[in-house]
């Protein structure tokens, strides 16, 4: 009798949950359902980097070809190159963004005045709203030879004129700088409020106990940043071989003479295939990107795994 | 009780959020399908054509839906309301257009095939991936009994030429458009500068140098040459006058290759045109031209629209097709009086080359489900005189004022009805706009005994079997060509060489060889 009361209990633990948490389940169902439908079933179209794709056949019914869509990105010599550049561009963005918008929430944080937070908060966020073909038609009025502003600055200075878009070693900082003043606000915002977060009873304590303000960032803000920090790592860890298109194709364009520091897989794939239209050959290359996306943020997961536990991400 | 009507509201706005999220993506699921079933539907059409040669049935009402390049024009919902009550007189039918918008439709077309959207027709040409769309399975074969049946106006009307030129492989997609065309290039220039420094006529590339230099010299904030490389084009229309027409070469496929043949030789021999003395020559002209500031030091980053600075008297100077820089001189004399623009060919006495008909045309798309329909919409629009007039100049009196049966003028809303590729029904009624410069269509009837017709003018090459290596040619004529063509690049030959080493590796013998023995095949054939 007990027992069997036991059974019946378990078998309505399952239910009596659902039924519990049923709204909270039910916010949870658009999020399932997005994934499933714009993640998961997609991915069957995986195939098609080993297809010959015709529009009769479709994705389904085209013939197979092999390793045929893959041929082109590691024949061209180029493959080890833009990967590079992909990876360390992507690196440069996470570790200086990431630096720069903690900064700037800290800062923020400790200077008083909710009006001036407030604004300056907005400040920073403009650029965020502002598309990538605004910033680079922004940048080409800023950095062109023969009427920029730098330049005309320069030449009013009695300078020597730079040529920006013609030398290809200037790349590599403009873009660093372009990215972390974009992403600034947004950044800041989720720091921000993940120092607001933050227990004030520690400052306070701090406080009595004579931490100056430095000590008090050092010893108390930073380290419980850290968790965010890693989290947000991590993620952006899993895009490390995507190289973020808008930015780079509106920024450098068609300018062959910079796509020695440049280019990377994304507008290299699109400057190939822009005039074949072949569906299989970018299959392959966004492939071959998830995969190496894949491993290295299985392979980073497995590090903060090792150093602590409760921070990786599964 | 506040307790509970909170609960009650989150659930209510749980179940909308995932009720959209359901929604939205059926909208998804069903264009698959329908594209899934509309795959049998063209077979079926085409069997119930060659059941019943008869008089087409009408009786049903069907709405078609067509694809054209190019922005929309303002007046879009006038003009093809009134194109749409006189197709549901004449055919029963009404049309819907969407618009591929110029700055993006490369992206966009081939995507609403890969996709298998919806649509009946499309405009499509030899410059706009036709042979490429072709041979993907993206546009409906069209038989003789399916053209002489559904659109009996037409199969009047076009030489039979036009047809056998459309073709690919041997099967016809396209219904090409009926007109004359000359794809040779020439310059718009400012004749109102080489009268203030007193230069020679501009009838060479020597003479041309001179007029750009000058004004690169003389004139401050006016930039003499205008180009736009940032678009991503690899071969462009100065390179085209410079070094194809001059030379009377012909490159295969401008956009993909940098190979040609010339156009005399009988036997269709490909060569590297990066690997001759005559580009060698070229790129002696074109540094000369860079190193006295006729083009700006950023040309491959400047996204400019040209002709847009050429009327704001920023650039002096630029090469396009005759018809365009026509309408460009036509413009300025209406807009800007007082500014002198004039027309110039670099290469007179040279061989021309006639557009062949694909040049602009009309394709039936392989799923559509309303066949008949659509040919006989495709034969109003470019056989019936009063169907042609409407859908090519707008509005009688608003957007265009008729001159006659032939001419016509710009009408007050004539920018509310231009700039789209109305092209594709070009045919002998079109009107000559009035404003048309004479000395363009001087220059265009001194062409005419010039124009050259040979044997590969109707070539098209199937890249399949070399799809790898033709992505990386197109790559690497982007990065080491065109910075090496505008004169960027100091050591000219170390450019070269680099240019036809990276063109190596790149795999261009392979390419050509696979690209000569087409061509072999297809004159063999022709014999």
């Amino acid at each position: 009798m007990e027992r069997g009361f036991k059974m019946k209990q378990k078998q309505h633990g399952f239910w009596d949950d659902v039924k519990k948490y049923r709204s909270l389940l039910l916010m949870l169902v658009p999020a399932v359902l997005f994934f499933l439908l714009f993640a998961y079933i997609p991915m069957s179209g995986i195939i098609l980097a080993f297809k010959q794709y015709d529009y009769t056949g479709g994705v389904f019914g085209s013939p197979w070809n092999g390793w045929d869509n893959f041929k082109f990105f590691f024949n061209s010599g180029d493959a080890w190159r833009v990967t590079r550049n992909t990876a360390l561009y992507n690196i440069a963005f996470i570790v200086v963004n990431n630096v720069v918008q903690i900064f700037a929430a800290i800062l923020l944080f400790e200077v008083a005045g909710k009006w001036f937070r407030k604004i300056t908060q907005t400040v920073l966020f403009l650029p965020y709203f502002i598309s990538w073909v605004v910033v680079g038609a922004i940048a080409y009025n800023l950095f062109n030879f023969d009427v920029g502003t730098i330049n005309v600055l320069l030449k009013g200075l009695g300078m020597q004129p730079v040529d920006i878009y013609n030398t290809a070693s200037y790349w590599p900082v403009i873009l660093v700088v372009v990215s972390a003043w974009k992403t600034l606000g947004y950044g800041t915002i989720m720091y921000l409020a993940a120092i607001t977060s933050i227990d004030t009873e520690m400052y306070e304590a701090a406080e009595i106990d004579g931490a100056n303000i430095f000590q008090r960032i050092m010893k108390i803000t930073v380290p419980n940043l850290m968790p965010t920090v890693i989290i947000l790592v991590l993620l952006a860890i899993g895009n490390v071989f995507r190289g973020d298109f808008g930015m780079f194709y509106n920024m450098v364009g068609n300018n062959g003479l910079l796509f020695s520091s440049t280019d990377v897989i994304d507008t290299f794939v699109f400057r190939s295939l822009t005039t074949s239209n072949e569906i299989g050959m970018s299959a392959a290359a966004g492939f071959y990107q998830s995969l190496l996306g894949f491993v290295t943020i299985m392979l980073a997961n497995y590090a903060v795994r090792k150093y602590d536990k409760d921070r990786a991400l599964f | 009780m506040m307790k509970n009507k909170t609960k009650k509201l989150t659930v209510t706005l749980a179940t909308m959020m995932a009720l959209g999220t359901i929604l939205s993506a059926c909208g998804g699921n069903n264009n698959a399908n329908t594209g899934a079933e509309a795959t049998k539907a063209p077979a079926t059409a085409t069997e119930g054509t060659a059941a019943n040669p008869g008089a087409p049935d009408t009786s049903k009402e069907v709405k078609l839906k067509m694809l054209l390049i190019g922005g929309q024009p303002g007046d879009y919902d006038k003009v093809f309301g009134e194109l749409n009550t006189k197709l549901k007189e004449k055919i029963n039918a009404t049309v819907e257009t969407e618009f591929l918008d110029w700055s993006d439709w490369t992206q966009k077309y081939p995507l609403k095939f890969a996709a298998n959207e919806d649509f009946d027709l499309v405009y499509t040409a030899n410059w706009a991936l036709y042979n490429d769309q072709a041979l993907k399975g993206g546009f409906l074969e069209l038989t003789d009994d399916l053209l002489s049946t559904y659109m009996p106006q037409t199969w009047e009307a076009m030489p039979k030429v036009n047809w056998e030129q459309a073709k690919v492989d041997g099967k016809l997609f396209m219904v090409p458009n009926n007109n004359v065309e000359v794809t040779d290039k020439v310059v718009l220039y400012r004749e109102d500068l080489r009268k203030k420094y007193n230069l020679p006529e501009i009838n060479s590339l020597e003479s041309y140098a001179t007029y750009l230099k000058t004004v690169a010299k003389e004139e401050t904030g006016i930039t003499a040459y205008g180009a736009k490389p940032a678009d991503g084009w690899k071969w462009h229309e100065l390179d085209q006058a410079t070094l194809e027409q001059n030379n009377d070469w012909n490159l295969v496929d401008a956009n993909l290759l940098p190979l040609a043949y010339k156009l005399d030789d009988a036997t269709g021999k490909i060569f590297n045109i990066y690997d001759t003395p005559e580009f060698r020559e070229l790129l002696t002209y074109y540094k000369d031209l860079a190193d006295n500031g006729v083009w700006s030091k950023n040309v491959v980053s400047n996204k400019n629209d040209v002709w847009q600075d050429i009327k704001a008297e920023k650039v002096s100077s630029y090469a396009q097709n005759l018809g365009t820089v026509a309408a460009n001189v036509s413009e300025m004399r209406r807009d800007k009086p007082d500014v002198e623009l004039a027309i110039a060919d670099l290469t007179p006495g040279k061989k021309k080359i006639a557009a062949i008909s694909t040049q602009n045309g009309m394709a039936i798309h392989a799923t559509s489900k309303n066949v008949e329909r659509s040919l006989m919409l495709i034969d109003l629009l470019q056989n019936d005189k009063e169907i042609h007039d409407l859908t090519m100049y707008g509005i009688a009196g608003t957007n265009y004022i008729p001159d006659g049966d032939k001419k016509y003028s710009a009408g007050p809303a004539a920018a509310n009805y231009t700039g789209f590729s109305n092209w594709g029904w070009n045919s002998p009624l079109n009107r000559q706009d009035s404003a048309y410069p004479v000395e363009a269509d001087n220059m265009f009837n001194s062409w005419q005994s010039s124009i050259y017709h040979f044997p590969l003018e109707t070539f098209v090459f199937d890249s399949t079997p070399v799809k790898n290596e033709v992505a990386n040619i197109g790559n690497v004529m982007l990065r080491y060509a065109i910075p090496l063509e505008y004169g960027l690049i100091d050591d000219l030959d170390k450019g070269q060489a680099d240019l036809i080493k990276q063109l190596k590796s790149a795999g261009i013998d392979k390419v050509q060889t696979e690209l000569q023995s087409q061509i072999d095949a297809f004159l063999a054939a022709q014999k």
